[in-house]
């Protein structure tokens, strides 16, 4: 596997109208292997930098490299080989019949061999437990979502990006395609960017968090140490996850306590 | 930028009555089929661009008539190479390629294509879809449950547009080139477009039905609406310039297959 950055924001700018800026000279980096998630309030210009980091979106000044290169000169269906990318919806990719075809059809698309794409379909059906035969659109919605999930990863990109991955699924749902998110992210060394509201869903998975603000990036540092930055998330407007804003109210002696087993131990520790 | 979304404004386009709007459209379409020179054409284009820049449109009208060349073109082509009528212009091996009536009438029927359909594009710029359905109703004295149905279809033209473009961005995510000029290709992509449009299209159906039952759709009567969508002098204004554009294309620019 290479090494260094996979995502490089170079004083990034971007503008749907030229009177009304979205993002103001942006700067920020991926290294190979991270999981990061990008938090902040509608509007503040996270979709916008999904769509810049896979081409969708062309900077209106800087320069996006996505693996080395420059998503402005690269059309995005040849960045596809590098950089994956799951919807919020589902529904707005899945085009096949069978769940078979709906995987295949990203490799397909990228001119995979048909034996090459018949082994990593059987591993992506075995690995989120689905069939091949299966009709997509009669699935439920935790099931689409997976298979869109393993359509995204099937071509083996270096980078993951995820819009809201979790948004109407229920707990075991959000729990089975995060856990398979990690697995890719530990073992396969595939780098996540996740969009998320969900502070709690960060807090779990996302080493690295970049919190956005208005289209500026606010702060960007280790997730344990920036859910207890108050004053910054404030500003962000985004409301901390609830342990770690607990811990924080509780003061000295919950200073490292982030999760509920933690402060569980914390308090049954200090009742001892 | 979607070019069919509703643009706020006060301006007299915007203040005339839905009806009047929907009407002036259509007329104006009318006097555009009328019309039988591509001068003419050219000039009720032209017209059109002026009458949205009352309304601080000419920049959409503009972009409008540059989208609507694209099928213009197709129109051109088709046409010029099926009227064999006329005195040869390209002529290939013995076989004559393209007729000056086929050159003519291409130009023509393109143009007029253009003409026709920017009229009704603009409307959506001019009229909320909410207003307008009111209005046939109020004024106009029509079901409500018909002319809910008229306005929902106006309604998701620019929602499935949306849709439309956010679908082509997840399939270009997945490596999908829609840029290719290969015709096979392209035909082949028909399908994952369209079929996550139609999936999503009907899914929306539902859940609009639901909607609708659930805040009383079928109560609902023409005295419902708290808005009064009264006829006045602006109105007669745009009937008796829509009368004269008609006046004008019969009379003047009613050329037949000619230039002027």
């Amino acid at each position: 596997m290479s090494t260094g950055n996979i995502l490089d924001f170079q004083h990034v700018s971007f503008a749907y109208h030229a009177d009304r800026p979205i993002l103001t000279d942006l700067s920020f980096t991926l290294q190979r292997g991270e999981f990061v998630a990008l938090i902040g309030s509608n509007g503040a210009g996270k979709s916008t930098i999904s769509r810049l980091c896979n081409g969708l979106l062309k900077p209106t000044l800087g320069t996006v490299l996505l693996d080395g290169r420059d998503t402005s000169k690269v059309p995005v269906s040849k960045l596809a080989s590098s950089c994956g990318f799951l919807f919020q919806n589902p529904d707005r990719q899945i085009c096949e019949n069978s769940v078979y075809e709906e995987i295949a059809f990203s490799m397909r698309a990228q001119g995979w061999k048909e034996e090459d794409i018949a082994v990593r379909v059987e591993e992506e059906l075995n690995r989120f437990d689905l069939k091949a035969d299966w009709y997509p659109f009669e699935r439920s919605r935790g099931e689409r979502q997976r298979i869109a999930l393993a359509g995204a990863i099937a071509a083996e990109p270096e980078l993951l990006i995820l819009d809201e991955p979790t948004t109407g699924l229920d707990y075991l749902e959000c729990i089975r395609i995060m856990d398979y998110v990690t697995y890719l992210n530990r073992e396969k060394q595939i780098t996540v960017l996740m969009v998320s509201h969900d502070m709690e869903l960060v807090l779990a998975y996302a080493k690295r968090v970049l919190v956005l603000c208005d289209g500026n990036l606010l702060g960007d540092g280790e997730t344990r140490e920036m859910m207890k930055q108050e004053s910054l998330l404030k500003k962000a407007r985004v409301l901390p996850p609830q342990i770690p804003e607990l811990a924080l109210r509780l003061g000295e002696g919950f200073e490292d306590v982030y999760t509920v087993d933690e402060m569980a131990e914390a308090v049954l520790g200090g009742a001892r | 930028m979607n070019l069919l979304n509703y643009v706020e404004g006060s301006s007299f386009l915007h203040r005339c009555n839905p009806i009047t709007k929907l009407a002036a459209a259509f007329l104006y379409g009318m006097a555009c089929i009328l019309c039988g020179s591509i001068v003419g054409e050219l000039i009720l284009i032209a017209l059109m661009i002026l009458i949205a820049g009352t309304a601080h449109l000419a920049g959409r009208a503009v972009r409008l008539t540059w989208r609507l060349l694209v099928l213009g073109l197709l129109m051109f082509l088709i046409q010029l190479f099926f009227v064999r009528t006329g005195d040869p212009l390209v002529v290939v091996g013995g076989f004559t390629l393209i007729t000056k009536d086929g050159l003519v009438s291409a130009l023509l029927l393109s143009l007029r294509v253009v003409a026709t359909m920017l009229p009704l594009m603009l409307l959506f710029a001019i009229t909320e879809i909410s207003d307008l359905c009111n209005a046939l109703v109020k004024s106009a004295h029509i079901p409500y449950r018909y002319a809910f149905i008229v306005t929902t279809a106006f309604r998701f033209v620019p929602i499935l547009a949306t849709e439309y473009h956010d679908i082509e961005d997840a399939q270009k995510s997945r490596g999908v080139d829609l840029d290719t000029k290969n015709i096979f290709r392209k035909i082949k992509l028909v399908v994952p477009l369209t079929v996550p449009l139609l999936v999503s299209s009907l899914k929306k159906v539902d859940s609009s039905a639901i909607s609708a039952e659930m805040r009383g759709f079928a109560m609902r009567t023409g005295a419902s609406g708290y808005k009064e969508y009264p006829f006045g002098m602006r109105d007669a204004v745009v009937f008796v310039f829509l009368a004269a554009c008609i006046a004008c294309s019969v009379l003047f620019l009613r050329g037949g297959m000619y230039l002027i």
